[in-house]
């Protein structure tokens, strides 16, 4: 009897498609109440993850699961020891001699932020998943933002084609052609808030955000401009976009 | 006629050879590696640019890019409401989505500006502002002078892996204008800064063992461990192009060759740190490239594919 239960209850949960259900409960549960020490998200990230523009605080809802559990985990991670050198890139140490794989450790990326990395390391890793999984699983519609013609004229010329002349890719190539995000290691940039973006890159470039692969967005960071960041910031805020949940 | 019969047999040979060295696997993979032995790396450690961009090597490594040294073509703003200004318009759409606009010719997924950067105006990408200005072109591939528009007829049916339009097709007038309005004052004849690919050095042979670590610490992120690259999720077409397989350019294609594989990867890849591998990197990562398997050579029939070695391998 209670085999012939279970069996249906997982014949239920196939029929359903979401096997993490329970995951998302307790994401919802951890983000609308938030649990001890940890506030809810949703008092700074919008009621239904949407994020809040004026504070700049990022939207939540339907971004990549892996990459949002990513962000908390490296929002959790401390800073290491003076003088430990950091590369950005996962080698093969195995490969290499030994007294170099000594002397060089791999970064696992670190993202600072004095109000949410206390807490970050409040939550466990069931935690992170779930809260994780919450933010994936809900829709998003994007209300775009005016900006002046000129502005945005300039935003879609660094957007769409970069700045060729100096090396610097377009930000489409790797965020999608719309700027709606691709896979877990590129992040939608339309649809966010533009003071959140222009914070990021603020952030790469004094080395407090250090947490993308193959430190590809650093490396583009580098070289914008202060107009360069408001021009594309304002750009993508002003695309539309509809995310359905995963 | 002599070198190629002397060329198969060379392959014929290997296969016969073959079984005589597989018995002992670990020697044709290469020596097993043991981490407890201290012996020089095969890569050079590098400094992640622009991580630590103080390092001297770095700052060597890297060119100064100064205003004004690249020509740069027209502000897509400026393209004339005219006749012309719309087929430069339809020019730019088959140039940046293949697919859709030249679907018809294209047996791959490719786009043109999988390769040609940025709307074909990257430097060092084959960037159209410095390649229509020199047409027409004696060209060693066919042995024969080529106007622009009968090279543009190649890149369908090598490295598109289709078929070419004719002369006369909307899409070849299209691709023409949109390179000719991009080289707006740019000089006839003449070879500009950023033409074609980055010329490189070559300290030692190419190693495809090395060149597969490379791989996947600097490629594998895009255009996965497998090569097959990513999809849009919204249209047709890659994102992250494949660099080999089905859906990749076809043995004939420039891009299959080693050494303008490498000339690309090593200004343009990984995507916005152009000039950070090493040449010998980009040499490596491309051997290990063009030992993948790939549309094969449409010049001849699948017979001699078969048997001749591809071209491209020194």
């Amino acid at each position: 009897m209670l085999v012939l239960g279970m069996l249906l209850f997982a014949v239920a949960g196939c029929k359903h498609g979401s096997g993490d259900k329970p995951l998302i409960t307790e994401g919802e549960r951890l983000a609308t109440k938030g649990e001890g020490a940890v506030p809810a998200c949703a008092s700074c990230h919008g009621e239904k993850g949407e994020g809040n523009g004026a504070a700049g605080f990022p939207r939540l809802a339907g971004l990549n699961k892996d990459y949002l559990a990513k962000q908390l985990q490296d929002m959790a991670r401390e800073k290491p020891p003076e003088g430990v050198v950091m590369e950005p890139v996962a080698r093969d140490y195995s490969k290499t001699p030994r007294v170099n794989s000594d002397l060089t450790a791999f970064s696992p990326g670190l993202r600072h932020s004095p109000v949410m990395s206390p807490l970050a390391r409040g939550l466990s890793e069931q935690q992170i998943n779930a809260v994780s999984a919450y933010y994936a699983s809900l829709s998003f519609t994007a209300k775009p933002l005016p900006a002046d013609f000129q502005t945005l004229e300039r935003g879609a010329d660094l957007a769409l084609r970069g700045k060729p002349e100096y090396g610097l890719p377009a930000c489409i190539s790797c965020h999608a052609p719309n700027g709606e995000g691709f896979g877990a290691d590129f992040p939608p940039l339309a649809g966010q808030p533009p003071k959140y973006l222009i914070d990021q890159i603020d952030k790469w470039q004094t080395g407090e955000r250090d947490n993308d692969p193959l430190a590809l967005m650093k490396a583009v960071a580098n070289q914008l401009t202060d107009a360069d960041k408001i021009n594309v910031a304002a750009y993508f805020a002003n695309r539309t976009l509809v995310v359905k949940g995963q | 006629m002599r070198a190629r019969i002397l060329m198969t047999a060379a392959v014929l040979l290997q296969f016969l050879v073959a079984p005589a060295f597989a018995a002992n696997k670990d020697v044709v993979d290469g020596p097993l590696l043991d981490g407890g032995v201290v012996r020089p790396a095969e890569h050079q450690a590098r400094a992640s640019v622009p991580a630590t961009f103080s390092h001297d090597k770095a700052i060597r490594q890297i060119p100064q890019i100064n205003p004004g040294e690249y020509f740069i073509p027209p502000q897509i703003q400026d393209i004339p409401t005219s006749k012309y200004g719309q087929m430069v318009e339809q020019g730019r759409r088959i140039f940046t989505d293949t697919q859709r606009y030249a679907g018809r010719y294209v047996g791959n997924g490719l786009n043109c500006s999988s390769c040609h950067l940025q709307e074909g105006r990257k430097a060092y990408a084959s960037p159209m502002w410095a390649a229509y200005p020199m047409y027409p072109q004696f060209r060693n591939k066919t042995r024969s002078v080529m106007t622009f528009e009968e090279r543009l007829q190649d890149c369908f049916k090598y490295s598109m892996n289709g078929i070419a339009p004719t002369l006369d097709s909307p899409e070849i007038k299209a691709l023409s204008a949109y390179a000719h309005w991009l080289s707006k004052g740019a000089p006839i004849n003449q070879e500009l800064p950023g033409r074609g690919f980055a010329r490189l050095s070559k300290p030692r042979d190419p190693n495809s063992i090395n060149g597969e670590k490379l791989y996947r610490e600097n490629c594998a992120i895009c255009h996965g461990v497998d090569g097959q690259g990513q999809k849009f999720a919204k249209r047709a077409g890659y994102m992250f192009p494949p660099l080999w397989g089905r859906n990749s350019f076809n043995r004939a294609a420039g891009m299959s060759t080693i050494k303008d594989c490498a000339q690309f990867t090593k200004a343009n890849m990984p995507l916005g740190k152009g000039w950070t591998l090493t040449d010998m990197d980009a040499w490596d990562i491309c051997t290990y490239i063009w030992i993948q398997d790939r549309p094969s050579d449409p010049r001849f029939g699948w017979l001699m594919n078969a048997i001749m070695p591809p071209v491209g391998g020194n």
